[in-house]
């Protein structure tokens, strides 16, 4: 049974544009699925439904064939979302306090919510970096923070949008790193790029958005072929190797 | 609601240090975005914002204009307009009053004369204090504390009208059909 | 740019950085109005020595404070010489300015005192503090207040120090975008209010949006695990100092 499943979802902005229409889509625990399409194809309109932040016009979601909106906040709790931009995901006034945010919003006791600090800042290694400033960190550990509060409160699945936007080399290995590492803990990740040369190599699904609408899924080997149709820089030429696209050494 | 006070909150924080050079005074924006938060939040969260302002200020962050701290600004001479703040704030919001949406003739009168009342007790509150604190004769308190703002309270209640016209029927509280208000 | 503003607080561990918000903010209070209550000079003989003490155990870099102490150095000057002036009052004997009134120059020092005992003492708390414990002492502080919500007043006043970061870092690549394009060269007030303000609004509105969102995904609710805090004896002693200060300033 798959962890989260996207049903007809169809969504329409106040100003009448249709965001999403009929997107259907099933994810399965422990699966590494990249959504790829060009800007405004509605990759972020799409994964912000899958925690609930928008509601549907039509559609719903369902975690472990329940629908979300019967306890959002649990949903929330489950499904963590990683920002594009990782600034305005931060509140605290120090990397400890920022991861500890979401724990204390679930009011758990002063000493879970402290050893859930310590284990999310050292399963992103920046246990050293606890009392920074988190606006003086580099984009790269700016990132780390943002998965470190997610990671806070025990989530089945991490939800990454655009995550190497604005990032440099080290950055985009920094972040690359930790998500090879959450992938050999089981965790199930969807991650929303339009970079596929930077990540493709580890995922198991490529799932392409164009205009609204859901257009491909399927092995990345298969689905590669066809994604500059929809807007997306193709990485590989005929007679590469998928090993090869990511930027990991 | 929260989200928006916080970020009126820090606007006015900015506006004191953002200063425009023009003319001898410098243009110094803080009372302009104290006048923008009575227009957009109304009396009531207006107050609430304006209590945290100072509030931040009396525990000793640096969050009035250029930088200063302190109850002690609070006993200085400048210690009237911080609470004059408060006056206008509530004067603005109160006077806008509800009606949101689209602005009519009237309404546009109304907002002019928000802003100028505003304005008004925002130096009623400052200049007398400027006088008891520091001794002056009433010449020299309005020398010091009126007259050399006034062509920049005009200019920043004219930019505050057009800004309210053209923003107002668009603004939409942030955050208050969601869970945060 | 945005570290500036709020970094007044200076790292170190001594008893004045370990000390509970709460107390702190407690002294804070009892300090303020002793230095506003003052009127001998014991009274100010015996605050400033609270202040230079509490200056020395924290071990806090006196020349950087110096720098932030000139402008209220100034404003004490000022109003030292306007109260000298002009209010009415005996001739001061051996001073070469006839109009000084002896009350007068009495009255300024009082005042000039207050400000810059005032000054020091905030200095040094602010110094010492953290932002994150100085808004947990104050949610504590505000918690049996009735109709006050103050979960949501101490995540108000984060938000704030969340804003001011993001919105000073925006102004100022903002205003950098601008004088490229030679905006010093409009001489029109209002045009350059609009320029600034315009888009730092919708700019930062939208931001707000993301911060929503943002604060949402992560289960935000006003029913939150409370901060903990801890005194230890020398918090209470250093209290007791503070309050027998304020005694003897009422008294004496």
């Amino acid at each position: 049974m798959p962890v989260l499943e996207a049903r007809n979802l169809t969504y329409v902005f106040p100003d009448g544009t249709v965001a999403l229409s009929d997107v259907s889509l099933k994810i399965g625990d422990g699966e590494f699925v990249i959504l790829a399409g060009a800007n405004g194809s509605g990759k972020t309109v799409f994964v912000r439904h899958l925690n609930g932040l928008l509601l549907p016009a039509q559609g719903g979601v369902t975690f472990d064939g329940v629908p979300i909106t019967r306890n959002l906040a649990e949903v929330r709790r489950q499904i963590g979302l990683i920002f594009q931009d990782a600034d305005s995901q931060i509140v605290g006034q120090t990397v400890a306090e920022d991861v500890a945010f979401g724990p204390e919003n679930l009011h758990w006791s002063r000493d879970e919510v402290e050893r859930a600090v310590e284990r999310a800042l050292a399963a992103v290694d920046l246990s050293g970096l606890s009392d920074q400033n988190p606006h003086t960190l580099s984009g790269g550990q700016k990132r780390r923070l943002a998965v470190a509060g997610v990671l806070a409160m025990n989530p089945r699945v991490l939800v990454f949008d655009e995550p190497f936007t604005g990032l440099d080399y080290r950055g985009v290995v920094q972040v690359l790193e930790q998500l090879v590492r959450l992938r050999e803990a089981g965790q199930t990740v969807v991650l929303v790029t339009h970079e596929l040369e930077k990540v493709l190599a580890h995922a198991d699904r490529l799932v392409v958005f164009d205009r609204g609408k859901l257009v491909e899924d399927g092995e990345p080997a298969d689905v590669i072929g066809r994604v500059e149709t929809y807007g997306v820089r193709r990485p590989l030429k005929n007679g590469g190797e998928m090993g090869s696209l990511t930027w990991l050494r | 609601m929260t989200v928006s006070c916080a970020l009126f909150t820090a606007l006015i924080i900015i506006g004191g240090y953002i200063s425009i050079p023009v003319g001898p005074v410098p243009l110094v924006l803080a009372d302009f975005f104290v006048m923008l938060t009575g227009l957009f939040l109304g009396a009531r969260y207006g107050a609430v914002c304006l209590t945290m302002y100072l509030a931040l200020g009396a525990i000793g962050l640096p969050v009035f204009a250029g930088g200063k701290a302190g109850l002690a600004v609070f006993w200085g001479p400048t210690g009237g307009f911080l609470f004059g703040y408060l006056l206008a704030v509530v004067a603005v919001g109160f006077i806008m009053g509800r009606n949101k949406g689209s602005l009519g003739k009237g309404s546009l009168v109304r907002l002019l004369a928000a802003l100028v009342a505003g304005n008004v007790l925002l130096y009623l509150c400052g200049v007398p204090w400027l006088k008891a604190v520091t001794y002056l004769s009433w010449p020299a308190a309005l020398g010091a504390g009126l007259v050399p703002f006034l062509p920049g309270a005009m200019i920043k209640i004219a930019a505050a009208f057009a800004l309210g016209r053209a923003l107002l029927p668009r603004f939409r509280p942030l955050g208050d059909e969601r869970c945060l208000s | 740019m945005a570290q500036v503003i709020f970094l007044r607080y200076i790292p170190g561990d001594t008893l004045l950085h370990r000390m509970d918000g709460r107390l702190k903010l407690l002294c804070l209070l009892l300090l303020s109005v002793a230095a506003g209550l003052a009127s001998e000079w014991q009274h100010y003989l015996a605050l400033l020595g609270v202040a230079v003490s509490a200056l020395a155990a924290a071990k806090l870099p006196v020349w950087a404070l110096l720098r932030d102490w000139r402008f209220f150095a100034v404003m004490a000057a000022l109003i030292l010489v306007a109260n000298a002036f002009f209010i009415p009052g005996d001739p001061v004997p051996f001073f070469p300015f006839a109009a000084v009134s002896r009350q007068g120059l009495v009255a300024g020092l009082r005042f000039a005192g207050r400000l810059l005992l005032a000054v020091m003492i905030c200095s040094v708390v602010m110094g010492t503090t953290p932002l994150a414990r100085l808004r947990d002492a104050l949610e504590w502080c505000l918690r049996p207040v009735p109709l006050v919500p103050a979960a949501r007043v101490a995540m108000m006043m984060n938000l704030t120090f969340v804003f001011v970061s993001v919105i000073m870092d925006n102004y100022v690549e903002m205003v950098c975008a601008q004088k490229s394009r030679c905006v010093e060269s409009c001489k029109n007030p209002l045009k350059r209010i609009k320029y600034l303000v315009l888009p730092l609004l919708t700019q930062t509105m939208m931001r707000t949006d993301e911060i929503v969102y943002a604060l949402e995904a992560r289960c935000y609710s006003e029913v939150r695990t409370p901060a903990s805090f801890g005194t230890c004896r020398a918090d209470w002693l250093v209290a007791g100092v503070c309050l027998g200060v304020l005694a003897f300033v009422i008294l004496w």
